[in-house]
C-alpha cells in the first residue's frame, strides 16, 4: 500500500505507523461542563465503519509528520492525505 | 587527563573505505552536523549566507550544506568541522531557531560511482523502497534501510550519502557493502 504524502509524494505504508480515528484530533476541554461524558466518548467510543474512514498515520521512517489519511477500509483505496497539523489548525480556526 | 585516542564509528582509528568494482564506500568521520528547527511562525534563516533547501532537497553553500528533514526542520552539515563547536556557530547564525548538535549521533557513509549515475540508481533500487528516479541529484529523504531509519542524500549524479544511527554503523556498513558487492559481482 502506498500513502500519497502531501509533501513527499507516494511512500510505502511500511514507513508509517497507524494510530487510529482522526477524531482523536478533537480532544475535549477537560474544564468544560460535561467533560466526563465527553472524555468517555473520546477515550472509549469509536465508529468502526466498513467504508470511508479518516485516520491518523505517523510517518515514522520519514519526515515524522502526522497525516490524516482518508481510506476506504473495504477496498484499502486511499482517497486523501493531509498534514494533521493543517487539519488541526483549520479546526482551531473554525472553532475560535 | 590521560591521552584519549579518537575512534571512528566503525571502531578504527582511521575511517574505513572499500571499493567494489565501480562503487567506493567511504566512512566520513569529519562531518559536523547540527539540526535546525524553526519556532512557530519563525522566519527561515540563511546560515552563513546559504538559503535553506525546500521540501525534500539538499543544498550546498560555501563550506556548509543543509538538507530538509521535516516541515520547518533541517540538518545543517559542516564538512571537516566535526571537531569544532559547529552547533554554536549555527546558533549564532540563526538565533531565533532551535539548534541542536548532532555530530556524534550519526554515522555518515559516502558512496561514489566511477561508472556514472546509473550505478547509483541500481544501488538505490537494492537499498530503499523509493523510486530511485525520484532521488535525483540535489534531493534528500529519510526512509527505511533494513528496518533502520536513514537519511539518503544524492549529492551529485554519481555521489550518494547514507546517514544513520552511529550505534548501528556496522549494520549499515554491512547492508551497503553487501548490496554494492552483489551489484558489482564481487564477493565480500
Amino acid at each position: 500500500m502506498l500513502i500519497p504524502h502531501p509533501l513527499l509524494g507516494p511512500r510505502d505504508a511500511q514507513e508509517f505507523t497507524y494510530l487510529g480515528d482522526a477524531a482523536l484530533l478533537a480532544r475535549p476541554d477537560g474544564m468544560a461542563e460535561g467533560a466526563l461524558g465527553a472524555f468517555i466518548d473520546y477515550v472509549y467510543l469509536r465508529d468502526n465503519p466498513a467504508g470511508v474512514h479518516r485516520e491518523l498515520w505517523f510517518h515514522e521512517q520519514g519526515d515524522r509528520s502526522w497525516l490524516v489519511v482518508t481510506r476506504n477500509t473495504v477496498t484499502h483505496e486511499i482517497i486523501d492525505a493531509q498534514l494533521a497539523r493543517d487539519v488541526a489548525l483549520a479546526r482551531k480556526g473554525a472553532v475560535a | 587527563m590521560s591521552e584519549l585516542i579518537p575512534t571512528c564509528a566503525l571502531g578504527g582509528t582511521m575511517p574505513r573505505t572499500e571499493t567494489f568494482g565501480a562503487l567506493t564506500l567511504t566512512e566520513v568521520a569529519d562531518l559536523a552536523l547540527a539540526s535546525l528547527a524553526l519556532r512557530r511562525n519563525g522566519v527561515r534563516p540563511a546560515p552563513m549566507g546559504m538559503a535553506l533547501p525546500d521540501t525534500g532537497q539538499w543544498h550546498a553553500g560555501e563550506g556548509i550544506a543543509a538538507f530538509w528533514t521535516g516541515p520547518d526542520q533541517w540538518m545543517v552539515e559542516g564538512p571537516g568541522r566535526a571537531e569544532e563547536d559547529f552547533a554554536r556557530l549555527i546558533k549564532a547564525e540563526a538565533p531565533d531557531a532551535s539548534v541542536t548538535d548532532q555530530t556524534d549521533g550519526w554515522v555518515v557513509f559516502d558512496i561514489a560511482s566511477s561508472a556514472g549515475g546509473g550505478r547509483i540508481v541500481d544501488l538505490l533500487a537494492k537499498l530503499v523502497n523509493i523510486d530511485p528516479r525520484r532521488l535525483a541529484a540535489g534531493t534528500a529523504c529519510r526512509t527505511g534501510l533494513e528496518h533502520m531509519a536513514v537519511f539518503v542524500i544524492r549529492r551529485a549524479d554519481d555521489r550518494l550519502t547514507i546517514m544513520g544511527m552511529r550505534s548501528a554503523a556496522a549494520t549499515i556498513w554491512h547492508a551497503l557493502a553487501g548490496a554494492a558487492a552483489r551489484l558489482e559481482g564481487s564477493a565480500t
